[in-house]
């Protein structure tokens, strides 16, 4: 019998989930095969960064942040600039403010605030509204902010299992905009929170996912397998359950670990804070992009460079 | 490896409600019963119109053409002793979903159906027997190894011959029942394929006893090795086995929905 080649069969793509509208729309997702294996198949869209700007600013920045918000007195003004640093592909506007065991300013301001953010950026970049961690709370700040937004086409993080029945039904279904369903390294949880939003009403394709994060050398070994368990399922085995393209916050982790803390008079080892911190959240980026991320949010201008660099170049 | 594919058996004209529909063409019974197999995970919807030896042509194209534009071309299975009728059914088929399946060829009268599979690009369900039930697993492996031959010989994957161990009814027939698996178990140690009349292993058994044995048979066959299987996705009892096997294999993600999705 003549040998014949084994062709690989292709895999299912990931869904294409657009963010943003007219000229400052961009696409998630898409791609058919494994990350930035472009020889293997078409990557429609390249993974992309988003900035993350803090209602509330950063306290202790390090200089080259501290330094690119200067003479910014609000969250527009900062969203602004933010917008404007190379290599940044929409903005992400946390609403640190909102946690009820801090300033817990209410839903109607945050959704004020959403809406300047989102004048102040106008064609520029698409936004994505981020919580407190509060669940509660989230769930009523998304309510008035998607109702602000409406026709926006703006990705809300996050829907969990503890919330996502008031977010989904607010955010994706009265207001019609883009749910982002997290869970926390469970890759069971993921598939039944996607099932559970989509069993609401919301269709899968407004769906993104946020299947947890954890800064490079702090349990990342799950957040790798996690993303990587996944990718197989929805490309291999055209689990439709799991095919959203997936966001990973990687600042928020990198940010607050004492690789990217503790001060060169604490540690004189350990050479120059700011740049052990670009140095953490370059790492970790770069990983959950190897592992299949299609979208990652970055703090410091010189990560973002790095990391929108090496996206060009793979791509 | 694979999910398990499922074949939907419900749209056969020995129901007098769906023979009724066939001869009068009267879409609403057939379409009900293609809606609520696909809605039990169907993948294949098995076509039966019997020996359909006058008007089985017609017939065929007619059923095709209605499953396939109601359920967005929908793979289908095309089930008669009337060679033409299948051929006649394939010439409208959408393969846009899944090639169609020749059901049934055998090594016996049948083994023309390989060649009709072939020529036409299809799936064939490859029935391991000649004449009558094969008496031992040696006689089902050369039955097979007959059928693989000849597809090979026209053209075809060996993954397009999808192997039927011939399930045999319990009542009477019970001492069989590991031929059926072992020979199973074979086809998988091949790579092969496999497919079969599943519930026929719980004929004549009362209709409560019926799902328990064959979604036994079922999750037994899956560990030995089974593919697919034709059988009535609208029977919960075997619906929940295949997809808690599907789970256990690590054929999809588990999650607490897995039996709604």
């Amino acid at each position: 019998m003549a040998f014949k080649k084994p062709t690989p069969k292709p895999g299912s793509a990931i869904n294409e989930v657009t963010l943003g509208v007219g000229a400052n729309a961009i696409t998630l997702g898409g791609e058919s095969v494994l990350p930035f294996y472009s020889f293997d198949g078409t990557i429609p869209n390249s993974p992309k960064i988003g900035i993350e700007v803090s209602d509330l600013g950063f306290e202790n920045a390090v200089p080259g942040i501290a330094e690119l918000y200067a003479g910014t007195s609000t969250p527009a003004e900062a969203a602004a600039k933010a917008a404007a640093v190379p290599g940044v592909d929409f903005v992400c506007l946390r609403f640190e403010s909102a946690d009820p065991n801090g300033q817990n300013r209410s839903a109607e301001d945050c959704a004020v605030t959403a809406k300047a953010v989102s004048d102040a950026l106008g064609d520029s970049k698409p936004l994505v509204i981020i919580g407190c961690k509060n669940n509660e709370k989230d769930a009523q700040v998304f309510d008035k902010a998607a109702a602000a937004l409406e026709g926006k086409n703006i990705l809300f993080v996050a829907s969990k299992e503890e919330n996502y029945k008031t977010v989904a039904a607010s955010v994706g279904l009265a207001y019609n905009q883009k749910v982002g369903a997290e869970s926390s390294v469970d890759i069971n949880l993921a598939k039944q929170l996607n099932v559970l939003i989509t069993q609401m009403g919301v269709d899968g394709k407004n769906i993104v996912m946020n299947v947890g994060q954890a800064a490079a050398g702090y349990g990342f070994e799950y957040v790798y397998s996690t993303i990587d368990r996944i990718k197989a399922a929805a490309q291999n085995q055209n689990d439709t359950t799991l095919q959203m393209p997936i966001f990973t916050p990687v600042s928020s982790e990198t940010w607050g670990v004492k690789e990217a803390t503790a001060s060169a008079e604490d540690m004189p080892g350990w050479g120059d804070v700011e740049a052990r911190g670009v140095s953490m959240e370059i790492q970790t980026a770069v990983s959950v992009l190897s592992a299949g991320s299609n979208a990652v949010m970055l703090r410091h201008p010189k990560s973002i460079e790095a990391v929108s660099a090496l996206i060009t170049a793979l791509a | 490896m694979a999910k398990f594919v499922v074949i939907g058996e419900r749209i056969h004209c020995i129901s007098p409600a769906i023979k009724k529909a066939m001869d009068t063409k009267d879409p609403a019974p057939i379409l009900k019963r293609a809606d609520e197999q696909l809605k039990a995970g169907a993948t294949y919807l098995d076509l039966n119109i019997g020996p359909a030896e006058t008007g089985g042509e017609a017939l065929m194209e007619w059923g095709v053409k209605l499953l396939q534009e109601n359920f967005d071309n929908v793979p289908i299975a095309l089930d008669t002793a009337n060679r033409k009728a299948i051929e006649a059914g394939i010439r409208v088929y959408n393969r846009s979903k899944g090639k169609p399946i020749v059901n049934s060829a055998d090594a016996g009268d049948r083994i023309g159906n390989i060649d009709l599979a072939a020529d036409n690009d299809a799936i064939a369900i490859a029935l391991c027997s000649a004449e009558g039930v094969p008496g031992s697993v040696e006689e089902r492996q050369g039955y097979c190894m007959t059928m693989l031959e000849r597809g090979l010989e026209h053209g075809m994957e060996a993954e397009d011959l999808w192997f039927d161990p011939l399930f045999l009814v319990i009542k009477g027939m019970q001492d069989k029942q590991s031929e059926v698996l072992e020979t199973i178990r074979w086809f998988a140690e091949q790579g092969f394929n496999s497919t079969g009349g599943l519930s026929n292993v719980s004929n004549g058994a009362p209709k409560h006893i019926r799902p328990i044995l064959d979604s036994t048979m079922v999750a037994m066959a899956i560990q030995a090795g089974l593919t697919s299987a034709i059988v009535n996705p609208c029977d919960d009892r075997l619906r929940e086995a295949i997809k808690s096997a599907d789970i256990i294999k690590n054929e999809t993600l588990y999650a607490d929905s897995y039996l709604e999705i």
